[in-house]
């Protein structure tokens, strides 16, 4: 740990450090000795770039040159990229920093849609995890957390798809030295998880003392240790005592090596399947709106289909406007989709080839609209958008009228489709926005999902909305934030069904969906039709396709998976069959023989 | 026999074969299109040559001299008169002409791009690019040098190529014949097929079009001889008869120098017999038919779809040494334990190597030959057949058994009848998770079906209704001890799924348990004999008091007796009624279960404590004390409160639902009243009175407010049931013991059924704009919409029997739906997961080394052993370390009146 003896002052005395630059490093426990030797890619870690990009002008130190270091990191993801864009991504790479700093974030690696699909998935797939470090256990409100936060600022209207498998790497954090960037850790120290875990007082003081006995505990243990033994008030011996039990019972409950995780995995999502209802419908928590439950949901979210059959939306709203029922009511009519069909009464006056709209103003106060914004809306429609209008809107009294530039049937009627289509109010897609009261705050449920216009609006707590449907959660926030919201979908849905799973079957299949940095479904599209074996794809489905395509590249089935090894006829090469017997006959066998035979 | 076979096939390429691969290897050439003569014999030359390989018993082949059952037949070639397209590689063909120039052959792309074409896919190479990636990018590749219109080396232009399906090109609208075709791709150079993802070593791009057709031995399209005596040519070998006779029409055709036409003619249709030979279902043709009008099964329908080779004869086989009857309860056998019958167990053998250290034992079964008769110890094996070292197989019969006994020596294999303790695997399909199949150890006996412990049907799902389930016996040695250390049943009580037991207590087990334990009930000394004469125990504990001169013991002292001496756990039993405010151990119904040193202190016994899903004390068990001594308690448990049943006496009859004449009254002024408002509901909505839900249609409004309305009405009729029915009627201690059943089954039962639902709405459909044709149309109401005014014991009118009857339906739809639905989604997750597997260093990766999970699970927890979600159970941490003191604690903390 880096020693807080430095103070505010001294870090000042540092060229180009500002006051306001200097207190985020005195909090993060900086030295100026750190600052000397800490590269570019920690102290944006600490501060904004902008900052950073100062005290390194100041310092002399070309912030270029830095790069280096992380580039290798970052060098990892590029050559993934096609040749052509491959400066290019060095570059984005090196952009995408700049544009997504808040205090303290961690690393990202942006790949832009743009990279062809092929080579960009290749190259995450191997490198990007070599490049990173363990994950420990976040509960997954606390990673959908940190994604929201981290890439709405980058990632709202730009639809760049990040990669932050870096939850944990060892942060720049500067409790350690920059240099420590080049040496890849595995094992990650237990204080080093990451800014968004942070522990009490108390919890901080148990964690000491697991430290100290040398043991290494995820921070759900020590904080659940840390609740059920302070009431205690037990010796440090007793706590000594507890804490090794605990530790003792974690290592016998430890996983095997050489189990076929993958298989159990599969099993245990699957056979509970069988005791889902398929009766989709359902008022689940709110009244008012359907969703998809059971089996055929499960079924979507392993689709990964694009559209869930009933896609909903819960928006929080942050502390100000959470308690006020009135401001709710104007956020969700405000991202409620309108037409104008559903506030006006649209004629078709057929004699004078144009089309009468008169507004209707209950309909209007229920959507909680004004004349005068529809007015504006109404007399900004420009010629061009609506096709064959002749020289926009007219309003006359309380009625507005368009006209057909052409007196052709046809037209009028395209127009009248094309006026009752309009978009007056609220983000598209949302048919409905219903409010609902919990113990302490105001919660708005949509029919229907736009998240990435709901995130843009400003009240919305960013951190806690979220959306049920997986493919705009990744388009949006990312695979991670994809990855956590297919964990959290399929746990709600079998436990609604009263169904328990445990949760890491879960994750690995949400893992192994969103491996290759984008959300592949299970089966012969997605996952099944990649794997590496030929037989395997062969015996899945569309056989002939397959093996027909293999003579041609010339394949080699090395028989390392288990559906392949089944129809050769072998042992399988996981769980037994991964691990050889060997027999060595003891020395003094033959002996024995012709001692008998004497 | 190919024993001691130890070579492992570590890799299968695939390739092309070349037509002079193919001639290479052909044992002969095919040229008549007849099959048989008139004595019954192949003709020479012919399809069903002896070169090829024999079907009739009694012949020899011709190549390898072999009889029927050792030779496995050769291939053959045909010598196409002019060549055909292979209908597999249309498009690649069609890719390679339009990248290719037409006159010099070179790829259309300049030499850098070619290049840099290359250098791409060697980089998805290095980057663990998988064969989908490689062949987008080909794709790429070849849009690319399509758009390029003249070719950078030799200047020619392109023309567009197309394709007429199937198997037809055009360029520039004039037809191309397969032998231009076969020249424009010879000119390919190598070098250029590898960026079109074409590896010239395996396959030159002119071998897509066949010259030589490669004919498969007589083994792999038998001809059956029906009864009538004819024979029936298979399949395939129809085919290769048109493909022949028009062959040779072709050949003579064009050598005696036929118009252009006809050879052409001809030509189309040699290549339609060859497009159906290799794929019968190609989208654009006609498929060929029998004589009979059905499809013909053709090569590719051989492979494909789950009939099809790779499903249903490799993915998955039908085995020997397996048996399959019917299953019958025995609760007095270990739950590790299956009664097998005589019958089976006679023809199922395990394999004994003979060598000289057993030499004696082997010779004393084989004496005891096929039906050895039964000794003092009941069931002896015998033995069936032995194997010799020249792999030839004698079967042992009562005659020659002293004989072969005498001439054993080691090496011979003896293969011995089932015994007892023998470790088989049991199976009951479908098996949806590992625990469908467990290994068991035989038990040999007399009838017909296969015993066993009732406790472990859960994990099998099996039912004594008829069901069936399969046996397999392993056979080599290391097969026996891996599923005696991993597979077998004690090891899977905690399930993987959710970390808790699977089997369990169920049904009566609980019931017995529960009204032994109940209350404190007491047993005198004879009951409490017959109670423990039933497991292992000689002495009878001390008696808990004495009343009226006698001794007497409670229920739960006697279920103690299963329990291990160190156990401390204190829990909620199922009865728990979650009043307001725990009592904890002061409960007063009896729901606090408290164990201090393996004595039960107080509460009952039921399905939270040793129940399949819930059990508490299974579950610390399974995991403190290990899977054998949780084997022992769960027998012992269960023994006991079968015992404890049958001395107690428990039954049901229709008279648990009878309800005093009053509460059936105050039922059915309910149900009026709800009826009622109902009715002001309709009325309301006719009116347009009715206030509307935002967000809702005012239909939708009236709906769910009826709804609520009439669940309300089954609830409040529920209630008043149940306050007639206590704890003396044995369907409400099946219920709330968790044995079986709810309380909404007997509210049903003596209260009212309620509404039925199909798809989650009130019955709508029938007659137009009514129900049925008792009921007025448009009627909203209660009755005609399906609620079910009635209970079970006084019976339903008609329309509400129609009515349950749809709701019923839905169910049964919906289940046949569901396996179906989810068998496929299992499938699929199965097959994409397959291959996972946790490694040595704690990631979890797949077969190209990827990583997927740095740790498992993020915490390198097994499922099976965690309790709950962080993986260990504090409390039981602290319990076991800290021992009475977290005990005070906790009392300290109930009596306080906190909460845990």
């Amino acid at each position: 740990m880096a020693q807080n003896s430095a103070t505010v002052s001294d870090l000042m005395k540092v060229p180009g450090v500002s006051k306001g630059s200097a207190s985020e490093l005195h909090k993060v426990g900086w030295t100026p000795e750190t600052l000397e030797k800490c590269s570019f890619a920690d102290l944006t870690d600490a501060l904004t770039s902008k900052r950073a990009e100062n005290i390194f002008a100041a310092m002399g130190r070309d912030a270029g040159v830095e790069e280096k270091p992380k580039a290798k990191a970052a060098k990892a993801t590029t050559p993934a990229t096609a040749s052509k864009s491959n400066k290019t991504a060095v570059k984005e790479v090196g952009s995408s920093k700049k544009a997504t700093v808040k205090k303290a974030e961690k690393p990202k690696k942006t790949t832009t849609k743009a990279a062809t699909k092929t080579t960009t998935k290749a190259a995450t797939k191997t490198t990007t995890k070599a490049a990173t470090k363990t994950t420990t256990k976040t509960t997954t409100k606390a990673a959908t957390k940190t994604t929201t936060k981290t890439t709405t600022k980058a990632a709202t209207k730009t639809t760049t798809k990040t990669t932050t498998k870096a939850a944990t790497k060892a942060k720049g954090k500067a409790k350690k030295d920059a240099s420590v960037d080049d040496e890849v850790k595995v094992f990650v120290e237990p204080r080093d998880i990451g800014p968004d875990v942070t522990y009490t007082p108390e919890e901080e003081k148990m964690l000491d003392f697991v430290i100290k006995m040398g043991l290494k505990f995820s921070p759900q243990l020590v904080k659940s240790l840390t609740e059920k033994i302070t009431p205690l008030g037990l010796t440090q011996k007793e706590k000594g005592m507890v804490i090794n039990h605990v530790s003792n019972q974690y290592k016998k409950h430890t996983i095997d090596p050489n189990e076929s995780c993958g298989i159990v995995a599969a099993q245990s999502i699957g056979e509970p399947g069988t005791q889902m209802t398929m009766r989709t419908f359902h008022y689940a928590g709110v009244a008012e709106i359907n969703v998809t439950l059971g089996l055929p949901r499960l079924i979507e979210i392993v689709d990964a289909r694009r559209v869930p059959s009933t896609p909903m939306m819960e928006v929080y709203l942050d502390k100000k406007t959470r308690g006020n029922v009135d401001k709710v009511r104007k956020i969700a009519s405000q991202i409620e989709f309108t037409i104008l069909q559903g506030i006006a009464d649209i004629e078709t006056d057929i004699t004078n080839m144009r089309i009468l709209v008169h507004p209707k103003r209950a309909k209007m106060k229920v959507k909680n609209l004004k004349m005068a914004e529809l007015e504006e809306i109404l007399l900004a429609i420009k010629a061009k958008k609506f096709k064959g209008i002749k020289e926009g809107v007219r309003k006359e009294g309380d009625v507005f009228i368009f006209e057909v530039d052409e007196p052709s049937f046809k037209k009028l009627q395209k127009l009248s489709d094309q006026v009752r289509a309009h978009q007056i109010k609220g983000l598209t897609n949302i048919k409905r926005a219903i409010i609902r009261k919990t113990s302490d705050e105001h919660v708005i449920y949509t029919e229907g999902s736009n998240l990435g216009g709901v995130l843009d609006i400003e009240e919305v707590d960013k951190t806690r909305t979220s959306s049920n449907s997986i493919m705009e959660v990744y388009e949006v926030l990312g695979v991670e934030a994809a990855r956590n919201s297919i964990i959290k979908e399929a746990k709600n849905t079998l436990d609604e069904q009263g169904l328990a799973v445990d949760i890491r079957h879960i994750m690995l299949v949400a893992d192994i969906m969103t491996n290759d940095g984008d959300v592949k479904a299970i089966g012969r599209h997605g996952i099944s039709g990649r794997k590496s074996s030929v037989l395997a794809r062969a015996a899945f489905e569309i056989t002939s396709t397959h093996l027909l395509r293999a003579a041609v590249m010339g394949e080699k089935d090395t028989l390392n998976g288990v559906a392949e090894n089944i129809i050769v006829g072998q042992p399988v090469t996981v769980g037994t069959g991964a691990v050889n017997l060997i027999y060595t006959p003891k020395k003094n066998a033959p002996k024995k023989k012709k001692d008998a035979e004497e | 026999m190919l024993r001691g076979v130890s070579k492992r096939i570590s890799e299968i390429k695939f390739a092309f074969m070349s037509p002079e691969e193919i001639r290479k290897i052909s044992a002969i050439k095919v040229i008549t299109a007849d099959t048989y003569d008139d004595d019954g014999f192949p003709i020479d030359m012919g399809l069903m040559d002896s070169h090829l390989g024999v079907i009739e018993p009694g012949l020899r082949c011709k190549t390898c001299k072999c009889r029927v059952d050792e030779c496995s037949g050769h291939f053959g070639h045909i010598d196409l008169a002019m060549p055909v397209i292979h209908v597999g590689y249309v498009k690649d063909i069609t890719r390679l002409l339009r990248a290719s120039c037409k006159a010099c052959g070179r790829v259309l792309l300049t030499r850098e791009r070619t290049q840099e074409y290359r250098a791409l896919m060697a980089e998805m190479e290095n980057f663990g690019g998988d064969t989908q990636d490689k062949f987008e990018l080909t794709k790429v590749t070849a849009k690319d040098a399509s758009s390029t219109p003249i070719c950078h080396y030799c200047g020619t232009q392109q023309g567009k190529v197309t394709i007429d399906k199937p198997t037809t090109f055009r360029e520039d609208g004039h037809k191309l014949t397969p032998k231009e075709i076969r020249e424009r791709l010879e000119r390919i150079p190598d070098e250029d097929l590898l960026p079109m993802g074409i590896n010239p070593k395996n396959a030159r791009p002119e071998w897509m079009i066949l010259t030589a057709l490669l004919v498969p031995p007589v083994t792999v399209r038998p001809s059956i001889t029906l009864q009538s005596g004819d024979r029936s040519e298979d399949d395939l070998t129809h085919k290769l008869v048109d493909v022949l006779r028009i062959n040779q029409r072709l050949r003579e055709n064009r050598d005696a120098g036929a118009p252009q036409l006809i050879v052409e003619d001809l030509w189309e249709l040699l290549q339609y017999h060859i497009t159906t030979y290799y794929d019968n279902q190609t989208s654009g043709i006609p498929p060929a038919r029998h004589r009979s009008g059905r499809p013909l099964k053709t090569l590719v329908q051989r492979l494909k779809g789950k009939e099809g080779r790779f499903r249903s004869n490799l993915s998955g086989k039908r085995v020997n040494f397996s048996s399959r009857t019917v299953i019958s309860p025995d609760p007095l056998m270990s739950i590790n334990e299956l009664g097998v019958p005589r019958t089976a167990a006679r023809e199922l053998t395990i394999p004994l190597r003979v060598n000289n250290l057993n030499i004696d034992m082997a010779r004393r079964l084989v004496t005891r030959g096929p039906e050895p008769p039964d000794t003092s110890r009941g069931y002896i094996p015998g033995v069936n057949y032995v194997i010799r070292s020249d792999a030839r197989r004698i079967k042992v019969t009562p005659r020659n058994k002293s004989l072969i006994a005498m001439n054993l020596e080691p090496g011979y294999i003896v293969e011995r009848q089932l015994q007892a303790g023998d470790i088989v695997l049991f199976n009951r399909q479908p098996s949806l998770h590992r625990m469908s199949m467990m290994a068991h150890q035989v038990q040999v006996m007399e009838g017909k079906t296969f015993r066993f412990n009732l406790s472990v049907c859960p994990p099998y799902n099996a039912d004594f209704d008829g069901d069936e389930m399969n046996l397999h016996v392993l056979q080599s040695e290391e097969a026996r001890v891996e599923a005696r250390i991993l597979m077998r049943v004690q090891e899977h009580i905690l399930s993987p799924r959710f970390g808790g037991p699977v089997i369990g207590a169920i049904h009566d087990h609980i019931t017995g348990a529960f009204i032994m334990t109940y209350k404190n009930y007491s047993f005198n000394r004879f009951d409490a004999l017959q109670i423990i004469s039933r497991i292992d125990i000689k002495v009878l504990p001390e008696a808990d008091g004495t009343k009226d001169g006698e001794e007497y013991w409670y229920g739960r002292t006697l279920m103690s007796l299963a329990l291990p001496a160190d156990l401390n756990m204190s829990f909620e039993a199922s009865i728990c009624q979650n009043c307001d405010t725990c009592e904890f151990e002061n409960c007063k119904h009896d729901a606090y279960v408290v164990v201090r040193n393996g004595k039960i202190l107080q509460g009952a016994v039921d399905e939270k404590a040793i129940g399949a899903f819930k059990g508490k004390i299974l579950d610390k068990m399974a995991r403190d004390y290990g899977p054998d001594a949780a084997r022992v308690f769960l027998g012992i448990a269960t023994k006991l409160s079968i015992g404890a049943i049958m001395v107690m006496g428990f039954t049901t009859g229709i008279d648990d639902e009878d309800i005093p004449e009053m509460a059936k009254l105050q039922i059915s002024e309910k149900l009026k009243k709800a009826r009622e408002t109902v009715e002001a509901l309709v009325i309301s909505y006719r009116d347009g009175t009715l206030e509307q839900m935002p967000g809702r249609s005012l239909e939708e409004t009236l709906e769910v407010e009826t709804m609520k309305e009439l669940g309300k009405a089954r609830d409040t009729a529920g209630q008043i049931a149940g306050k007639h029915q206590g704890m003396e009627n044995s369907a409400v201690i099946m219920a709330r013991c968790g044995a079986r059943g709810s309380m909404l089954n007997l509210s049903q039962m003596a209260g009212c059924i309620g509404q039925q639902a199909v798809r989650g709405e009130r019955i709508s459909r029938g007659y137009w704009g009514r129900t049925l044709p008792h009921f007025v149309k448009e009627d909203l109401g209660a009755e005609a919409k399906g609620f079910v005014k009635s209970c079970y014991k006084s019976g339903l009118n008609p329309t509400e029997y129609f009515f349950h009857s749809m709701g019923g339906r839905e169910g049964l739809v919906d289940t046949a739906v569901r396996t179906s639905r989810s068998g496929y989604m299992q499938r699929r997750l199965i097959n994409a997961l397959e291959d996972l597997k946790v490694t040595a260093d704690g990631t979890v990766r797949n077969t190209a080394q990827c990583i997927i999970q740095f740790k498992y699970g993020e915490d390198n927890i097994d499922p099976t052993r965690s309790s709950g979600d962080s993986g260990v159970d504090i409390n039981d941490a602290l319990m076991e370390v800290l021992g009475d003191k977290y005990w005070e604690f906790l009392t300290k903390q109930n009596s306080k009146g906190g909460d845990q």
